[in-house]
């Protein structure tokens, strides 16, 4: 990838150059097998019999409600284990509300985080008074709890559905509006392929998701929709500027084979776009260290975005560019 | 050169005011940050509404309203999102409990007797009842009128709240005062019987104005078969005694009326009833409206309730404030490794990027929520992309040998379009989030979208300027300032 330079060409140092025309069948290789494991992923999710879904859905989607607690422990927590807490809330009654038929609570999800010291269940949407007699119910078992350190949240099924759809159609208007706009800037072939550099990192970001919701039980939130859309645009972002440069080239080096140019363009921007990912992900990083476990996930599937979205930009994206080389001549 | 220095002089400008704004107006943080409930209502259609319009929202939104602030709960908001949902926020430990139920909860209208022996101090609680409330829209009037309300008699306040038991604890007047109210209205209903029948068994309710004295109104009543008899042995009851007939809505009395004699022996029947006494056309009005509309317009359905504590929230702040200056540390330590002086510039630039960020948010003003503080922090990576781009391009035009300002100038006008390109399509990425998104979601585009508008603007404004501001003094201007010596192109070259 980078070649190594003599102290003559001192003015090299440091320009990393990436011959792509010679290698992009390799480029391809890496990039479809990346995508089908994907799909695989997307494939086999779908087929357990668990999750039924592409993606595991979470709370957001699917309703219901997720009542974290933090316990209080002075020295060390008390030794607790998951079963205790979900055999107290199998065998609990429940305050029954008017006209709603009662939750099933015959299969809690109990979790325990951060090393015991703080608790999560995950439960049919209950009503705020039902989620209060659980914590009441729970409490002497795995209590006692940190006073304002618990958080419940309810989601109703048909909000659920809501979201997902919005989700759904505002990744699909995200996605027209982009092509719209690389269109009018540049044109139809810059626009397709930003495109499929654009599907090829959502895919195997998705692809990557599915794989953890099958094997760690991963679920997917509203925040992973909103993480898709961000790594669309970043994708699209990074991918233009490699697109701009072959625009140029082939403006200022119109001689020379297409394949040339885009190597050129590729070279030309290959620091730019090393350097704005490591930009990018060095607050990412930050992030997953330090902002605690709402935004744990997110900040991966972003991170995961931005080193995919490089890699569609400076190898796929222009590695396929040069296709239309051999079919013109 | 002069025209950089005006420039400067505006960037510095527009820093000083950010900074002095950012100190006056605090920030807005979301109930993710401090602790708090959020519940989300979603009105139903029913019966021959089909379509929620802004109509019904206005006239649910009017019901839920008064039903909210009879829970006294302080700095709760209720707002309409979207077509057909209203949100709840009640910072704060606060239990969503109680406002669950009456959120959902679709008629609260009731027909209560008054008990026995309670005349003296029910009179007399309605009186005071009457008075404060006159005070309190005295007061809202004079404050929607930009007015300074006149002060309270504090003296009276205080007797009043001793008589009640109050402790008088509360952050102003007006919530001493409206606390005062929510106080008279328990003793009040404390005076009640239990309900006999409720709205449920009202049919209609309207006004008309007295036959002999058309200046004078009279509110009617029309009850169902079962209403009718509940109504006339509730009537019967009180009938010719000094106990009032209560009419509570919400749990709050909205009239009060004696029956005469005359239904000594068989109560008011027929299932009609009038209302009589002092109403004028605007009162009768008023409370012909309650009546009806006690009961909400369209059955409401609770479909979102998040409750996260204070303990919780703090730590979330906490957190997401280590994350974000460890991201920006960590990005200005690279930019200066990696651009020198140009680097260190940025990181100026960058940091009044952070300060304008945070000033628009006061300004607009944006609520910051936990993934609206992960769109700032990503932000951040996107800003620095621009310089990036700037400085490859001054690298490149240096290494073909060109002067530096000439480079400066070039990289900036090189870099230009694929800045806008890129910080165009991350905009619309944001648009469709903030416009189709909900909730949490439109937080992480606001702060991502105000990011990159502002992101263009410091670096094809802030970095330029600070960069040719430092070109004015000769020891800074040199080439190996920005790149090393080497890769500079040798003179015989």
């Amino acid at each position: 990838m980078t070649e190594a330079s003599s102290s003559a060409q001192a003015a090299t140092v440091l320009r990393l150059r990436w011959t792509l025309s010679s290698m992009r069948r390799k480029v391809w290789l890496v990039s479809g097998l990346g995508v089908l494991i994907s799909l695989l992923g997307l494939v086999l999710s779908w087929l357990d019999p668990a999750i039924r879904a592409p993606l595991r859905p979470g709370l957001d989607f699917t309703g219901g409600t997720q009542i974290q607690l933090e316990r209080r422990c002075d020295d060390a927590c008390a030794e607790l284990k998951a079963i205790q807490v979900s055999d107290v809330i199998r065998s609990l009654e429940l305050p029954q509300e008017e006209g709603q038929p009662l939750p099933n609570l015959g299969a809690p999800r109990v979790q325990l985080l951060d090393g015991g010291q703080s608790l999560l269940l995950r439960l049919p949407t209950l009503s705020a008074a039902q989620g209060q007699a659980v914590i009441e119910a729970v409490e002497p078992v795995a209590g006692p709890f940190l006073s304002g350190g618990q958080s419940v949240d309810t989601i109703g099924p048909s909000l659920g559905k809501q979201l997902l759809r919005s989700s759904l159609i505002s990744l699909l208007v995200a996605f027209s509006g982009i092509a719209a706009y690389i269109s009018f800037r540049y044109d139809r072939r810059y626009a397709f392929l930003a495109l499929v550099a654009l599907a090829h990192d959502v895919a195997i970001v998705c692809g990557v998701f599915a794989w953890l919701g099958v094997v760690l039980q991963l679920e997917v939130d509203s925040l992973f929709a909103v993480s898709l859309l961000t790594i669309a645009g970043y994708s699209v972002n990074d991918t233009v500027v490699v697109f701009d440069r072959i625009r140029e080239r082939s403006k200022d080096a119109a001689d020379l084979p297409l394949s040339v140019q885009v190597d050129q363009a590729v070279s030309a921007t290959l620091t730019r776009t090393l350097y704005t990912s490591g930009t990018t992900l060095l607050p990412l990083l930050a992030l997953v260290v330090f902002g605690g476990a709402t935004l744990y996930w997110f900040a991966i599937a972003l991170a995961l975005g931005v080193v995919v979205g490089s890699w569609s930009s400076i190898a796929l994206a222009p590695s396929l560019f040069t296709l239309w080389d051999r079919s013109r001549d | 050169m002069a025209r950089y220095q005006g420039w400067f002089a505006l960037v510095l400008a527009l820093a000083i005011a950010a900074g002095m704004f950012l100190v006056r107006t605090p920030l807005e943080l979301g109930l993710d940050l401090r602790g708090g409930s959020q519940l989300t209502v979603e009105v139903k259609p029913a019966g021959e509404i089909t379509r929620v319009g802004a109509e019904e929202m206005e006239a649910v939104k009017a019901v839920l309203d008064r039903r909210v602030n009879g829970l006294g709960v302080a700095e709760s908001t209720l707002q309409t999102v979207g077509e057909s949902q209203l949100v709840l926020q009640l910072p704060g430990e606060q239990d969503p409990t109680a406002a669950a139920r009456v959120l959902g909860d679709t008629a609260l209208l009731e027909f209560r007797a008054q008990k026995a022996d309670t005349e003296a101090e029910f009179r007399g609680l309605r009186q005071l009842r009457s008075q404060v409330e006159a005070i309190l829209r005295l007061r809202e009037d004079q404050i929607r009128r930009g007015e300074t309300p006149e002060p309270l008699d504090l003296a009276q306040l205080k007797s009043t709240q001793q008589t009640l038991g109050l402790d008088g604890q509360a952050s102003s007047e007006e919530e001493q005062l409206r606390q005062l109210l929510n106080k008279v209205d328990a003793d009040l209903l404390t005076m009640l019987e239990p309900a006999a029948l409720t709205g449920k068994q009202l049919v209609t309710a309207g006004r008309q104005p007295l036959q002999n004295n058309p200046n004078s109104w009279e509110v009617t009543l029309n009850f169902d078969g079962e209403g009718a008899e509940a109504f006339a042995d509730l009537t019967k009851s009180i009938a010719g005694t000094d106990r009032l007939l209560a009419i509570t809505l919400d749990d709050q009395l909205i009239s009060a009326a004696s029956v005469g004699p005359q239904f000594k022996s068989a109560g008011i029947s027929g299932g009609a009833a009038t209302i009589s006494g002092n109403f004028s056309a605007e009162t009768a009005r008023e409370l012909e409206v309650k009546l009806r509309g006690g009961s909400l317009p369209l059955p409401v359905e609770v479909i979102e309730v998040r409750t996260i504590g204070p303990t919780l929230g703090a730590e979330n702040i906490r957190r997401s404030l280590v994350a974000a200056l460890s991201g920006l540390a960590l990005v200005a330590v690279f930019m200066v490794v990696a651009y020198r002086l140009p680097g260190a510039v940025a990181v100026m630039a960058l940091s009044l990027y952070a300060l304008f960020n945070l000033a628009v948010y006061a300004l607009i003003p944006v609520t910051l929520t936990l993934p609206g503080i992960a769109g700032f922090i990503l932000s951040i990576g996107m800003a620095v992309d621009a310089n990036v781009l700037i400085f490859e391009r001054i690298k490149d035009e240096l290494r073909r040998g060109n002067t530096l300002i000439r480079s400066i100038d070039t990289g900036f006008s090189e870099a230009f379009s694929s800045i806008v390109d890129g910080h165009l399509t991350t905009l619309i990425s944001c648009a469709a989030l903030f416009f189709l998104g909900t909730g949490l979601v439109k937080g992480f585009a606001a702060t991502l979208g105000i990011g990159v508008l502002l992101s263009l603007f410091t670096a094809l404004t802030c970095t330029r300027t600070l960069l040719r501001f430092l070109m004015g003094y000769a020891g800074l201007r040199r080439a190996s300032n920005f790149l090393p010596t080497g890769q500079l192109p040798s003179p015989t070259a």
